[in-house]
């Protein structure tokens, strides 16, 4: 377990040794803040106490942000040969997986708690912007998170299959997008066919959660495929054994 | 006695694909050994490393670090070893501090027990300056010294290192073997490498591989003493010869000497504009510095140089591998194996092709180091 966490703890210490982590969350924060506020026709023009805006764009910048983070993960300890130096220690190859994750997670977990202060600033303190549901809000980031737990999982089942960090990437990328955009599809389609394009989109399955709604189906759905993702990158770094 | 056993390979094979990397590998390490584990690139060295820190699960075979099975025990295995694979690869974005922390918190050592080892560790590797530097600032022979370090920060019964002398500089490699040196006065080290003057340095004892089978595991000098001959280096004047006597032409002193009885191989060595000298390879158990000596007296000969030594580890080394490599090429593994013993043991007639040439860069290269020394 404390060797879990050890590795963890470089795992997020290393995006603030490189730039990454400063870049990915100036970045995000800049266009986040540029689509909350002129996005889907202007925040103002809303009139409403709301942070729609910011559950709805926030994942949808995460579809960038994710693959930056997890591109790395075990990419680039294979490349590098790291991997083999981590892996002769005395730790366990699920003690790898999970650290990593964790690793990663927790940088995604900073960046939505940044976020946090555009309810707090808009709403509580020093600007009052009107009775905002608190209640949605709370639902939105229990939405959030269980989001980046299954996009970071994707991410690092794809950055341990190859040894390119640009491949990782552009991968990774491709498919959150396709499980962000099927939402998109789905409402273009008929019958069975729309059923089943909707029940894997990641855009349906957080729609309740932007409403206020925690459905135990959507968070099974997000749990999922975090712990399938796990366990598939548990079996390809153990399958380097019998290579 | 099973306990003094403290790395054994029993019959390991590994295969990649189509690729034998492996082939039935048997080895057995006591403790307090420094092993050399020799072989050309390629051979399987790291192949076997691999398996022993169990990073690579073996194809066939068993193995056993510490008296755990590698399969069994993987984590027990590990915590029983410092290992430092090729090329050190190390966490670039981390202080070497940090790394070898980092190192400690994953082998579970508590701050105290760190504190301690890092002192000795420092001391031992020579990291003092750069403790507090990136690991991506550091020189290659500095990075090499952290992997060492972060190999015997948890104090290893055993240590396996892979090349640890691939990539640095004369200074640095002297200076990591002086460290393996004193690591291995109270541990159990292998080591790889594909330099026998490093393995003479470092080891006593030597473990060939080639082509992914052991050719040859013994004491360095009995392996030496493989192809069981001797080897003289003689420099005779070119420009005067005793008493008024004529100088000899290289030739002549060639077939001269290679008139004398029990003479092997005789053939010349480049030399300066003053001296011929030539190459005299004969049976381990005669000594033919008598005879060399009364030939230059009768012939009135100015004898510069004579001196003998075992064939160098480099010419042996090559022959082992060749043999190998020649095996490799016939169809028939089995039969090619038998060959192989064959050579090995000194058949006259099969050996002179492959003897000659050995000798030749062997003996340059043997050369060159004594005069170093």
């Amino acid at each position: 377990m404390s060797i879990m966490w050890t590795i963890a703890k470089r795992e997020f210490r290393s995006y603030f040794d490189s730039p990454i982590a400063y870049v990915v969350v100036c970045v995000s924060f800049l266009g986040l803040g540029l689509l909350i506020f002129f996005g889907q026709g202007g925040y103002w023009q809303t009139d409403r106490a709301t942070l729609s805006p910011l559950f709805f764009f926030l994942p949808a910048v995460s579809l960038l942000i994710v693959p930056v983070i997890t591109m790395r993960l075990m990419a680039e300890e294979r490349r590098s040969g790291t991997l083999e130096m981590l892996i002769t220690l005395p730790v366990k190859d699920s003690d790898v997986i999970l650290g990593k994750y964790l690793g990663a997670l927790g940088l995604m977990l900073v960046l939505f708690l940044f976020t946090l202060l555009y309810p707090i600033l808009m709403f509580k303190f020093p600007w009052n912007l009107g009775p905002l549901d608190w209640g949605q809000v709370a639902s939105g980031y229990v939405g959030l998170v269980l989001f980046a737990a299954a996009s970071v999982g994707l991410g690092l089942l794809i950055s341990s299959l190859t040894d390119s960090q640009a491949v990782a990437f552009f991968l990774t990328l491709a498919l959150l997008a396709l499980l962000w955009f099927s939402g998109t599809f789905a409402q273009h389609i008929e019958g069975a066919a729309s059923g089943l394009v909707s029940f894997i989109s990641f855009q349906s399955r957080l729609e309740g959660f932007q409403r206020g709604v925690i459905d135990s189906r959507d968070s099974v759905y997000f749990l999922t495929i975090a712990a399938l993702s796990l366990i598939v990158s548990f079996r390809v770094l153990e399958r380097r054994k019998w290579a | 006695m099973t306990t003094d056993v403290m790395i054994r390979a029993d019959g390991l094979s590994k295969q990649f694909g189509s690729v034998k990397a492996l082939d039935r590998v048997s080895f057995e390490v006591k403790r307090g050994e420094v092993v050399g584990f020799l072989g050309p690139n390629g051979a399987g060295k790291s192949t076997a490393m691999r398996i022993l820190t169990c990073f690579l699960a073996p194809t066939r075979g068993a193995a056993s670090v510490s008296g755990f099975d590698v399969f069994e025990d993987p984590l027990k295995v590990r915590e029983s070893i410092g290992y430092l694979p090729q090329r050190a690869p190390l966490y670039t974005d981390m202080t070497v501090h940090e790394y070898l922390l980092f190192a400690a918190e994953i082998r579970g050592l508590d701050p105290s027990t760190f504190k301690s080892r890092l002192k000795k560790v420092i001391d031992v590797c020579g990291l003092a300056q750069s403790l507090g530097k990136n690991i991506g600032t550091l020189s290659h022979g500095y990075r090499q010294r952290v992997g060492l370090g972060q190999a015997l920060i948890h104090d290893p019964p055993i240590l396996i290192l892979d090349e640890p002398t691939s990539d640095l500089d004369p200074n640095e490699k002297a200076e990591v073997l002086k460290y393996i040196e004193d690591i291995g006065k109270d541990r159990t080290v292998l080591l790889s490498t594909h330099n026998l003057a490093e393995a003479e340095q470092a080891c006593a004892r030597a473990i060939i591989i080639s082509k992914g089978r052991v050719v040859a595991d013994g004491s360095i000098d009995d392996i030496r003493s493989r192809t069981g001959r001797r080897r003289y280096v003689i420099a005779v004047d070119e420009k005067q010869g005793e008493a008024g006597k004529k100088a000899p032409s290289a030739a002549e002193l060639r077939d001269a000497l290679q008139g004398i009885h029990g003479v092997h191989k005789a053939h010349e060595l480049p030399s300066d504009e003053s001296a011929h000298r030539i190459e005299l390879t004969g049976p381990q158990d005669t000594d033919l510095r008598a005879e060399v000596f009364r030939l230059m007296v009768t012939k009135g000969w100015t004898l510069l140089e004579l001196r003998r030594d075992a064939q160098s580890l480099d010419a042996v080394f090559r022959d082992l591998t060749r043999a190998d490599e020649k095996l490799d090429r016939s169809a028939d593994w089995d039969s090619g194996a038998d060959a192989r013993v064959d050579e090995g043991e000194g058949d006259e007639d099969d050996d002179d092709a492959d003897g000659e040439e050995t000798t030749k860069d062997g003996s340059a290269r043997a050369e060159a180091s004594e005069e170093k020394a």
